[in-house]
């Protein structure tokens, strides 16, 4: 294994424009302006193994899309290095674009006017893939997934699902060293969700290609990721196996409760008679996360069955989603 | 009451305005830039003529005429067409038709800020300006009263061949193509690049029958008139009115019943 | 990994062309409209040079058929830009909802992968305008038709092209640096207008401005002088093909400025 990208002690700072408030506030805006320096990376350093997925998390505006930016050379770091393939980026762009593929959920890089098999071919002549490269590619494709009704549909026809897969696909075509998936599965329904996991898992085992993801669905890492990284407010709260991570919070368990009436008001009622627990609700449960270091779960069911009717309960470890919950909360201490 | 959820989108436009400072700036330059070129121009124009007054207008009378028209220009615009096209291809329009305003109202009223802004930021200025520095050619009577009743008919005429000419974007998706048609088409035949009294014959009378002349010609040559004829003032408003009326009730049937077949297609 | 040169490039453009033409095909009705449009903004434009200068014989030393001559000079000079730059008009719109970025990662040159999504056939249109008009003057002023003639107004043709390229890309640019800058294209699109005017009806201050602050004469007058006036060529003449160059590649160092500046903010 060969370390594919390497960031050290990287920082990244921005001036942003104080905009004031009101009529009278853009009045003053007009004459004097003032800004202020936020740092959206702080200090940041990690390893990448080439073949790895890494699950790259926080919340909104902790930083992320800065990072990912630095590692596609669109932006230059304030301070540190970053090295992607043995090479900083930003130095040289369109050398660093060759070696990586990227795909935003929301924002298709193809041409929107073309069926999808005219992009691939313009992409073939921009990354000068050769055909036997480009043939053997489009082989795989169709292996993995039914390809064949996509290729001659113009990209603006497009459900948002098959233009995620095609931009998938898209992104791996020239065969790149590491992928850049920014919250590949957004918006998608269960079903799309499975088939862009199972194909970005394919392609990664199948070329060995590094893949980067970036996402707010935990389902995405369950499925893919064993190294998850998360930062939040430019800094890193985390990088290590996911596994190592639940045992962070192993003295946790969800418990589950159904109780009759609405959901939401109950859950309300019981996070006020247990403020030190987080409570949730969907549409069929209630679910309390217990630290078992302080309360044990029996006595918290026991303490609840005595003011309410329980219908029925489940008992569950703690979930990716629910370990990162506390993480953006409260940190890894 | 009803006033003031328009008032609110009025502040809301003046704030936005506000926030283009170099927008201001050089929408100023680029005013600036025409006047300079317009000046050179007739100038040359006058110069070669050979006689100070060319269709019945001076030197000085057409320089007026168009500054006055180009401050006009830059107080009316407001680009409705675009706004519109776009809001019905990106399917923004959706959101807007679901809010407890009629459409056209609404977007007429979201852009009445910006009226404001630009009475205040350029009309006015250059008014004082073109009337100081002309030491009072610009005649200061009951002629004002008459230009204000028609600048609001002309910008009410003006939205309606705007709003009109954005009802067509709901059919096809050439934004561009049917707002450069409007534009060039609006300026040119409302008298707003060359004073109407410059065209030939055939085509002044032609043009006196549209609706475009009521937008820039009408004001225009009720402001630079000191003493008119009370006739000629009702003629000049009672045609205004009679577009305002007119524009306004087929921009909105038009609307009304585009809309109609448009949901009904599904569109 | 293979160099990447002008061939490549060359060819890259050429198969996008295809593609994009073949897809225009399928907007029909778009296309139409555009067409209906720009001819109507030509159109207009014709009459409203006819309208100005039918009764004079000349302007300021320069006959009709020579004015007439710097109007088709400006109308095909302007061609490139209409055609093969026209997605800079979209740059605000890209730069404003973030779109923008995903231009950033192809391993080829940005501004080129950027201006290569779009070909605005509807330039093809101003073209034949642009090319009647010269023809026509051309006969008209009597001037020769020699090998040496062609192949200068192709050379300063091109000249006039690059420097309003230049332009547009550099008030494009000023999209990733303030928040309207729909206001300063708009200008520079102004510019164009001004460009058919000879630059000698301007009195000296204005003369340098619109040589040396905005470089309006070099779109047209300085250019076309070769052509029209053998005898009398300033020496900024001769050197426009090279001033061309020079602006051309500052506004293309200007825009990937400002991209780099840019993919940094927002996300």
């Amino acid at each position: 294994m060969s370390k594919i990208i390497e960031i050290r002690n990287v920082t990244k700072e921005f001036k942003v424009l104080n905009r004031r408030e009101g009529l009278k506030g853009s009045l003053k805006d007009l004459f004097s302006r003032d800004y202020k320096i936020v740092k959206a990376v702080n200090d940041i350093s990690m390893d990448i193994e080439q073949g790895e997925i890494v699950g790259y998390l926080g919340p909104n505006g902790a930083g992320k899309s800065t990072t990912i930016k630095m590692m596609t050379g669109v932006l230059e770091p304030t301070a540190g290095e970053i090295l992607v393939n043995g090479n900083a980026p930003y130095k040289n762009r369109s050398r660093n674009a060759q070696e990586i593929g990227v795909v935003f959920g929301q924002r298709s890089q193809l041409w929107w006017a073309l069926p999808l098999v005219e992009s691939f071919k313009l992409l073939k002549d921009i990354y000068q893939i050769d055909d036997k490269q480009y043939n053997s590619m489009l082989d795989l494709y169709r292996s993995l997934v039914d390809i064949e009704p996509l290729l001659h549909k113009p990209v603006r026809q497009m459900s948002l699902g098959q233009r995620t897969l095609s931009d998938i696909l898209a992104a791996f075509l020239h065969d790149p060293k590491i992928v850049f998936l920014d919250e590949p599965t957004i918006g998608l329904d269960v079903s799309m969700k499975a088939k862009i996991r199972t194909l970005i898992h394919a392609l990664n085992k199948e070329k060995n290609t590094t893949v980067i993801l970036t996402t707010h669905d935990m389902g995405d890492v369950d499925a893919l990721c064993r190294r998850i990284v998360i930062i939040d407010k430019g800094r890193m709260l985390y990088d290590n196996d996911i596994e190592h991570l639940k045992g962070f919070f192993g003295s946790y368990r969800t418990l589950k409760i159904r109780i009759d009436g609405d959901m939401k008001e109950k859950a309300e009622k019981i996070h006020s008679e247990l403020p030190q627990f987080s409570v949730d609700s969907d549409d069929e449960w209630i679910s309390v996360l217990v630290d078992e270091d302080k309360e044990k779960v029996i006595d918290v069911l026991a303490g609840l069955q005595k003011k309410h009717d329980i219908r029925d309960m489940q008992l569950e470890e703690i979930s990716t989603e629910e370990v990162i919950k506390k993480i953006y909360e409260e940190g890894v201490e | 009451m009803r006033l003031k959820k328009y008032l609110t989108l009025t502040r809301a436009g003046m704030i936005e305005a506000l926030q283009f400072r170099l927008g201001t700036v050089v929408i100023v330059i680029g005013n600036l830039l025409y006047l300079t070129v317009v000046y050179f121009l007739w100038k040359a124009i006058y110069a070669s003529s050979g006689t100070d007054v060319v269709n019945g207008m001076t030197f000085s009378d057409t320089l007026i005429y168009l500054v006055l028209a180009t401050a006009l220009f830059n107080f009316m615009e407001m680009y409705a067409v675009w706004e519109m096209g776009r809001s019905i291809q990106s399917g923004k329009i959706v959101l807007d038709l679901l809010k407890p305003m009629d459409y056209r109202r609404l977007l007429f009223w979201s852009y009445s800020g910006s009226f404001v802004m630009n009475f205040l930021t350029t009309f006015l200025p250059t008014f004082i300006i073109v009337g100081a520095v002309t030491h009072g050619a610009i005649p200061l009577r009951l002629n004002l009263l008459y230009f204000a009743v028609s600048v609001i008919m002309a910008v009410m005429i003006n939205y309606s061949i705007d709003f009109f000419v954005g009802t067509i974007c709901l059919f096809t998706e050439s934004i561009w193509g049917i707002n450069i048609m409007k534009q060039v088409v609006v300026l040119l035949l409302s008298g707003a690049t060359i004073p109407i009294a410059f065209f030939p014959e055939p085509l002044k009378t032609v043009v006196m029958y549209m609706p475009f002349q009521s937008i820039y010609n009408a004001p225009l040559t009720l402001l630079l008139d000191g003493s008119p004829d009370i006739e000629d003032v009702l003629m000049i408003l009672g045609t205004q009115l009679f577009w305002c009326i007119t524009t306004t009730v087929i921009s909105k049937l038009f609307w009304k019943v585009s809309l109609r077949q448009i949901t009904v297609n599904g569109g | 990994m293979k160099r990447k040169g002008f061939g490549f490039y060359f060819r890259i453009y050429c198969k996008i062309l295809a593609q994009d033409l073949k897809s225009k095909m399928s907007y029909r009705a778009d296309f139409i409209i555009s067409t209906i449009g720009m001819i109507c903004t030509n159109i207009a434009g014709f009459i409203s040079f006819w309208i100005l200068f039918r009764s004079f014989p000349s302007i300021n030393g320069w006959s009709y058929h020579e004015m007439l001559f710097l109007y088709g000079f400006s109308l095909v000079s302007l061609t490139p830009v209409q055609c093969f730059f026209d997605n800079n008009w979209s740059l605000r719109i890209n730069v404003y909802n973030g779109d923008f970025i995903k231009y950033c990662f192809r391993p080829i040159n940005l501004f080129f992968y950027y201006q290569s999504e779009v070909f605005d056939i509807k330039g093809l249109g101003q073209l034949a305008f642009g090319l009647g008009t010269l023809i026509y003057s051309w006969t008209k002023i009597g001037l020769a038709l020699t090998p040496l003639m062609v192949l200068k107004m192709i050379l300063f043709l091109l000249t006039s092209s690059l420097i309003m390229i230049a332009l547009q890309n550099a008030a494009a640019a000023t999209c990733f640096w303030i928040q309207n800058s729909f206001y300063v294209l708009d200008l520079v699109l102004k510019f164009k207008d001004y460009a058919k005017y000879p630059i000698t009806i301007f009195s000296p201050v204005f003369r340098f401005i619109f040589t040396f602050i905005m470089p309006i004469a070099f779109i047209a007058y300085y250019p076309s002088l070769v052509i029209l006036r053998p005898d009398e060529v300033p020496v900024l003449s001769w050197l426009s093909p090279l001033i061309g160059c020079v602006f051309f590649w500052l506004s293309y160092k200007f825009w990937m400025f400002g991209a780099t500046k840019y993919s940094g903010t927002g996300s």
